[in-house]
């Protein structure tokens, strides 16, 4: 073939995309990344670590399922993660990229750490959870609320916008921090008040219970609901919303109210539920992870059960390999970089086709 | 017979599922004009996009000049001497059309402006060409970015051109200005393929027509020996009767009443000049103009979504028979008002539809407020989208498809379908058949039509002038913004309206003589 | 195209996953594992039943858990304990997720945990009231002496002497130079680089300031804080500000290489702190005084095996070996640094030397009669501040003439 042919250079392999696939067939591409990805992890602990391949995967399983504590905590991260995911979906449905959610959370988690702080003891626990809850929703709510007035009306940048945010809950928690602490520690220590009860004698259930029913309620307000129609269409054309008659200026400043009113649902949880206290690193995060959370269940809450649950176990898993290992973080989260890769990467292979040269046919 | 210039063997080229081109195969001559003829869609774009470099044939082989050859790139394109005229035109606006000519062009002389202008206007006197290559893209005419476009690719040499759709924006004058450059370039030898789907056009400059439908090459013919009617079966694969029933508009009341509008859009360009016009129920009135000369901004105006700076849009109620005012409403208000307007708007999916929402979704567009409930009610929109894709003939899996992978003209009838189903008193349709095939564009035309017989003021927008004048009972002529002439569809020749096209003002006119002296 | 970034972008990681490797690698051989016998020799006592949970903030990347955790592996190494013995658990946040940890360490069958920041106090507290069979430590915490549980001790050490015996370095340094005639005993200044104005750092600057006034009677002092425990930038444009504003020698109360790096770049005698920094500051390097844990994890591991209660206020010292001054580098140095601190030093030991004796400070122009932390407790006895003695964790924060803070950060 080469002598015959040899000016005509074909090349070695060409990407068209693919108008669809058989659920079956994503979903075996789907498994074989995670599972190439976990060879090549397997491969990376023989050959710089020189441990057994096998131990670092039981490890990394047992992160999340060695014990029934560590399965609860599981849960628990879960909920906490989806509750923050599912509240950037309304934006991100709408494309109002708001990667505040870090923000958000803390104000909400402020909110409530603050009621705690005043009037813990004061008035009653029913009374004080009551309006830590909605302290804290309104706080989420308004944190939102400033970016979306701006984009709305003056068109600025969402994304630093809300970016910019974050920094300022940071601050503002850690001045908080600073005048409730007399010692100067900054450290608020457990707070005695306003814990959500206990359901059947775990301090996480209703945790759970109420992140999954918000979840659910999430799904159901963006797929059927009005709003949820006029946040999709926003989202997909400004245009479109104007020639129907949507006031996209309402439904960006709605969707963000709705967005940072679970944030801050989310930061009342995570405080009342959780820590009973409050620092600058008390979302850790999280915000961020949701983002990919979200991305990666294409904004559908009920889909965003499993990405959490992969982000969750990944994080944790590399926690006890860490452990097991007696090492850093830095290889565990390497790892946990390259699977999540693998399965973000995937994506293309199920988007896109690849053409390999074929030998011509000699006519 | 002459000598081969390109030559395509079974060519493939797939997407996805869908066949773009299946075993095309065939030639262009020295000095020949072929038409690639076909409806939108049948891969014709898409085949000479390969012998240019911009897509990969999945198999087949492509022969320059009896050589094999491998396009990868438009760069490997031109080293074929194959350019391509493309629809959307690839200029920079800030450039001038001498820079723009040689942008890119690396051929390892000096770069010196004055030495590539006198080689642009060489060209352009050898064709026929009007050209001013110190002008700047953004001060020019469609016609001039055409000229651009084409000396760009003369400019680097290629003895192959490939023009995809030229006169779509083209008035009917401009296009005979063309056609008469194309006849000199294939007279100079040149190869030159055009992509259409008008018919006579290619009987009018081609020297053989291949006919492409669903990717497949049907025949190739001579056009000396062929005639309209045996294309167009050649292209929709039966015969399609190419009449409009037009009749006569029944008791004309007054619907529509628009008086001075002036608009200003973003950049403070006045883009709607003192425009006056009645429409009346029953009668289809047909808006001409070339491309963005102010119809989008007209049709939205009326719709309610373009500010205006002065002049009024007054709707007579046929119920109450009372007046309403339609100014500086929103969509909403104007809905709430109960005046029953349904728009077609030109941007289908980016503004009629939303290309990532099923059919059923799509439905819901205007109607999903309806009920106090805070939630959907889908029922409805559904058994919609089932009606219109059962009598507009939609192709399509069903309604939970979402509208961007249908076809265009699939598109389109799922948006003229929803708003004709709202019973609407005036109907605005902003070039509703462009991109459709034959057998759809009917369609659309006898919709229009039956509208139109059920007593709706019905406002159509096009940009073919034989079928505006087949259609249409009145048609007003838009240039620059400005109403230069409504015309009466029944008598009117298109050279007539081509003129009123392109009239310059007259005020304008004198004042650049005035300056000028 | 794309495949081919994938390929790259995939390598980059692997070639990141390396790099890292090989640092932990690095860090681990460093320690000697031939100690099970050479350990049990010094503790003789029977420690096969000891497991130890260690909570860590952060990892190995911030220097003040790598202190913790080098000390834990150096009290592994003279306990002779084996490495099922010993789970690190690292980058715990201040928060529940410690309480989470202290519970997984206890499932593991962990009978002994220690955590290492101050924020993990109230969380280990809620985990030792959980499980009152486990004994929980606390490095730097509060609280111990008023919650009052059997199962749960805080843990200091007297840093303050460290640094009192560093200022004896700093303050014959700056005889030296007032001897030499570059300085006037006017301009005796010391600059301090402080990371917040917690008791902690005002207690340390304040004993490295009395150590060098034991020796050096003008020296001034003047006190900048970053607001962060870490931040190399701000602590070397800090220390370099304090330079140029005049003070002609630097000490530090912060984790970074920033203000010893500025000091040798302008050539000023640095007093360091949490080990030595010589190496990289061969010419202005003169003493650093820091805490070593061991001393305090092979304590609460003897004590468990042997079944004996722990304190519940612990406070490293001198003598525990908790309080470890570097060697001295004699190329900065003054001549008799080393005689005067052992001196000092042996002093300490005995109790004839206090380092917050009200005799050599005065506050707001007085001397200290009378002073009460935590609203109960005097703290003034026998004529000095006694730190560290209703509690491990520092409360010093009296404000001494002769120390200017030029700004305050609480964070």
């Amino acid at each position: 073939m080469q002598n015959k042919e040899e000016k005509v250079h074909e090349p070695l392999f060409h990407v068209s995309k693919r108008s669809s696939m058989p659920l079956w067939e994503s979903t075996a591409i789907r498994v074989a990344s995670i599972l190439l990805a976990l060879l090549l992890c397997g491969l990376l602990v023989a050959l710089f670590l020189g441990k057994n391949p096998a131990d670092f995967y039981v490890s990394l399983f047992k992160g999340s399922f060695g014990s029934q504590r560590k399965i609860w905590k599981l849960l628990k991260d879960i909920a906490v993660l989806l509750c923050i995911s599912v509240a950037v979906t309304p934006a991100f449905r709408m494309k109002f990229w708001n990667i505040g959610a870090e923000g958000q959370t803390l104000v909400g988690a402020l909110a409530s750490a603050a009621c705690m702080y005043y009037l813990g003891g004061k008035i009653p626990e029913a009374a004080l959870i009551a309006l830590m809850f909605v302290s804290s929703v309104l706080a989420g709510a308004v944190w939102g609320l400033f970016p979306a007035v701006c984009k709305a009306l003056w068109n600025t940048n969402e994304t630093l916008f809300t970016l910019m945010m974050n920094y300022v809950a940071t601050f503002f928690v850690a001045f908080c921090l600073i005048k409730w602490t007399p010692d100067g520690s900054s450290s608020l220590g457990i707070l005695e008040h306003g814990h959500l009860p206990r359901l059947f004698g775990n301090e996480y259930i209703l945790l759970i219970i109420v992140v999954v029913l918000l979840t659910v309620g999430m799904y159901i307000y963006l797929d059927y609901s009005k709003h949820g129609y006029e946040i999709s269409v926003v989202g997909e054309s400004n245009r479109t919303a104007c020639y129907i008659g949507i006031d996209v200026k309402k439904v960006i400043i709605r969707t963000m109210l709705v967005s940072g009113a679970v944030c801050g649902l989310a930061g009342f949880l995570i405080v009342g539920a959780l820590d009973h206290s409050i620092t600058t690193e008390t979302v850790g995060g999280l915000g961020f992870t949701a983002i990919m959370v979200s991305w990666l269940a294409k904004f559908n809450p009920l889909l965003m059960f499993v990405t959490s649950f992969l982000i969750v176990f990944l994080n944790q898993g590399a926690s006890q390999v860490s452990q097991s290992f007696n090492i850093s973080n830095a290889f565990p989260n390497v790892v946990v970089g390259i699977i999540l890769f693998f399965i973000i990467g995937c994506e293309f292979f199920i988007n896109y086709k690849i053409n390999f040269r074929s030998r011509k046919e000699v006519k | 017979m002459a000598e081969k210039a390109v030559e395509l063997v079974n060519i493939t080229k797939k997407f996805g599922s869908i066949i773009a081109n299946n075993n095309v195969s065939l030639e262009v001559m020295k000095g020949e004009i072929l038409a690639v003829l076909g409806e939108n869609g049948c891969g014709k774009t898409t085949l000479m996009n390969m012998i240019a470099g911009i897509y990969f044939p999945d198999s087949g082989r492509i022969f320059v000049d009896g050589k094999e050859v491998v396009i990868r790139s438009p760069k490997d394109a031109f080293k074929y001497k194959i350019g391509m005229i493309h629809q959307h035109f690839k200029l920079v606006d800030v450039f001038t059309a001498g820079e723009n000519i040689v942008l890119g062009v690396n051929d390892g002389t000096k770069y010196n402006m004055k030495n590539i202008n006198s080689r642009i206007m060489q060209i352009a006197s050898r064709y026929g060409f009007n050209i001013d290559p110190q002008k700047k893209i953004h001060e020019m005419s469609v016609s001039e970015k055409q000229t651009v476009e084409i000396i760009k690719v003369l400019y680097r040499g290629a003895d192959i051109l490939i023009l995809d759709e030229p006169t779509a924006v083209l008035t009917p004058q401009e296009t005979q200005k063309l056609f008469e450059i194309l006849r000199r370039m294939r007279d100079d030898g040149k190869s030159i393929i055009i992509i259409t789907h008008k018919l006579h056009e290619v009987l009018s400059i081609s020297d053989r027509v291949a006919v492409l439908r669903k990717g497949e090459h049907i025949a190739t013919v001579r056009t000396s020996e062929t005639n309209e009617a045996e294309l167009t079966e050649m292209m929709v694969g039966k015969k399609v009767d190419l009449n409009i029933k037009r009749s006569e508009p029944k008791d004309p009341k007054l619907r529509l009443h628009i008086s001075n509008l002036n608009s200003t859009n973003d950049e403070g360009i006045l883009v709607l000049k003192n425009v006056s016009f009645d429409a009346y129920s029953g009668e289809i009135l047909g808006i001409a103009g070339i491309a963005g000369s102010g119809q989008r901004e007209l049709l939205e105006a009326i719709a309610g979504l373009e500010h205006l700076d002065s002049g009024e849009i007054t709707y007579h109620d046929p119920k109450t028979d009372k007046d309403v005012n339609l100014r500086d409403k929103t969509p909403l208000q104007i809905r709430d008002l109960g005046v029953r307007l349904s728009f077609v708007p030109e941007d289908r999916l980016g503004m009629g539809l939303v290309g990532n929402m099923n059919i059923t979704d799509n439905m819901m567009l205007r109607s999903y407020r309806r009920g106090k409930s805070a939630f959907l009610d889908r029922k409805k929109p559904k058994e919609l989208a089932e009606k219109i894709i059962k009598d507009l003939e939609v192709v399509t899996p069903g309604t939970a498809t979402p509208v961007r992978r249908l076809s265009g003209g699939n598109v389109q009838k799922v948006l003229v379908g929803r708003e004709i189903a709202a019973a609407p008193s005036v109907l605005m349709a902003a070039y509703p058949v462009r991109g459709l095939d034959i057998n759809s564009s009917y369609m659309i035309y006898n919709l229009l039509t039956k509208q139109k017989e059920a007593g709706v003021a019905v406002i159509f927008v096009g940009e073919d002038l034989d079928v505006l004048i087949e259609l249409c009972d009145r048609i007003l002529v838009i240039n620059g913004g400005k109403v230069t002439g409504i015309v009466d569809g029944r008598t009117a020749k298109k050279e007539e309206i081509g003129l009123l096209m392109t009239k310059t003002d007259k005020i304008e006119n004198e004042e650049a003589t005035d300056d000028a002296e | 195209m794309k495949r081919i970034l994938a390929i790259v972008m995939a390598l980059v990681l692997v070639v990141a996953g390396v790099v890292c490797l090989t640092a932990c690698k690095g860090g681990n051989t460093e320690t000697p594992s031939d100690s099970s016998t050479s350990g049990n020799e010094d503790s003789k006592v029977d420690v096969s039943k000891v497991k130890l949970g260690v909570i860590c903030l952060h990892d190995e990347d911030s220097t003040y858990d790598l202190n913790f955790i080098n000390a834990v592996k150096e009290a592994q190494t003279t306990l002779g304990l084996s490495d099922d013995q010993v789970i690190i658990k690292r980058n715990i946040p201040e928060s529940n997720q410690c309480y989470e940890a202290a519970a997984d360490l206890v499932d593991e069958g962990c009978n002994v945990i220690f955590a290492d920041s101050f924020g993990h106090e109230d969380h280990m507290i809620k985990a030792a009231k959980e499980f009152p069979n486990v004994q929980f430590c606390h490095a730097t915490g509060t609280k111990a002496h008023t919650e009052k549980l059997d199962n749960y001790h805080n843990a200091f050490a007297s840093i303050y002497e460290g640094r009192y015996l560093a200022g004896i370095a700093a303050g014959l340094k700056l005889n030296e130079m007032i001897k030499a005639g570059t300085i006037t005993e006017d301009q005796a200044l010391i600059g301090y680089v402080g990371a917040f104005t917690y008791a902690e750092v005002i207690s340390g600057y304040t004993s490295f300031y009395l150590g060098a006034k034991s020796v050096c009677p003008s020296v001034k002092m003047n006190v900048q804080f970053t607001g962060s425990w870490y931040d190399e930038t701000a602590e070397k444009t800090t220390a370099l500000s304090l330079i140029s504003s005049g003070c002609v020698l630097i000490s530090q109360h912060a984790d970074s290489m920033g203000a010893p790096s500025a000091c040798e770049e302008k050539n000023v005698p640095n007093v360091s702190y949490n080990g030595s920094t010589v190496e990289s500051c061969p010419n202005t390097f003169i003493v650093s005084s820091k805490i070593n844990w061991a001393p305090y994890l092979e304590y609460i591991v003897k004590s468990v095996a042997e079944g004996k209660a722990i304190d519940t206020d612990w406070t490293g010292t001198l003598a525990t070996g908790s309080v470890q001054l570097s060697e001295i580098n004699d190329k900065a140095a003054a001549e008799g640094t080393k005689e005067a601190i052992e001196e000092a030093k042996a002093k300490l030991e005995k109790g004839e030397l206090h380092v917050f004796d009200t005799a050599t400070f005065t506050s707001e122009g007085k001397k200290v009669e009378s002073y009460m932390v935590e609203d109960t407790n005097e703290v003034i006895k026998d004529g000095y501040f006694s730190e560290s003695d209703f509690r491990s964790a520092p409360y010093f924060d009296l404000e001494v003439d002769g120390i200017t803070r030029l700004n305050v950060n609480f964070g």
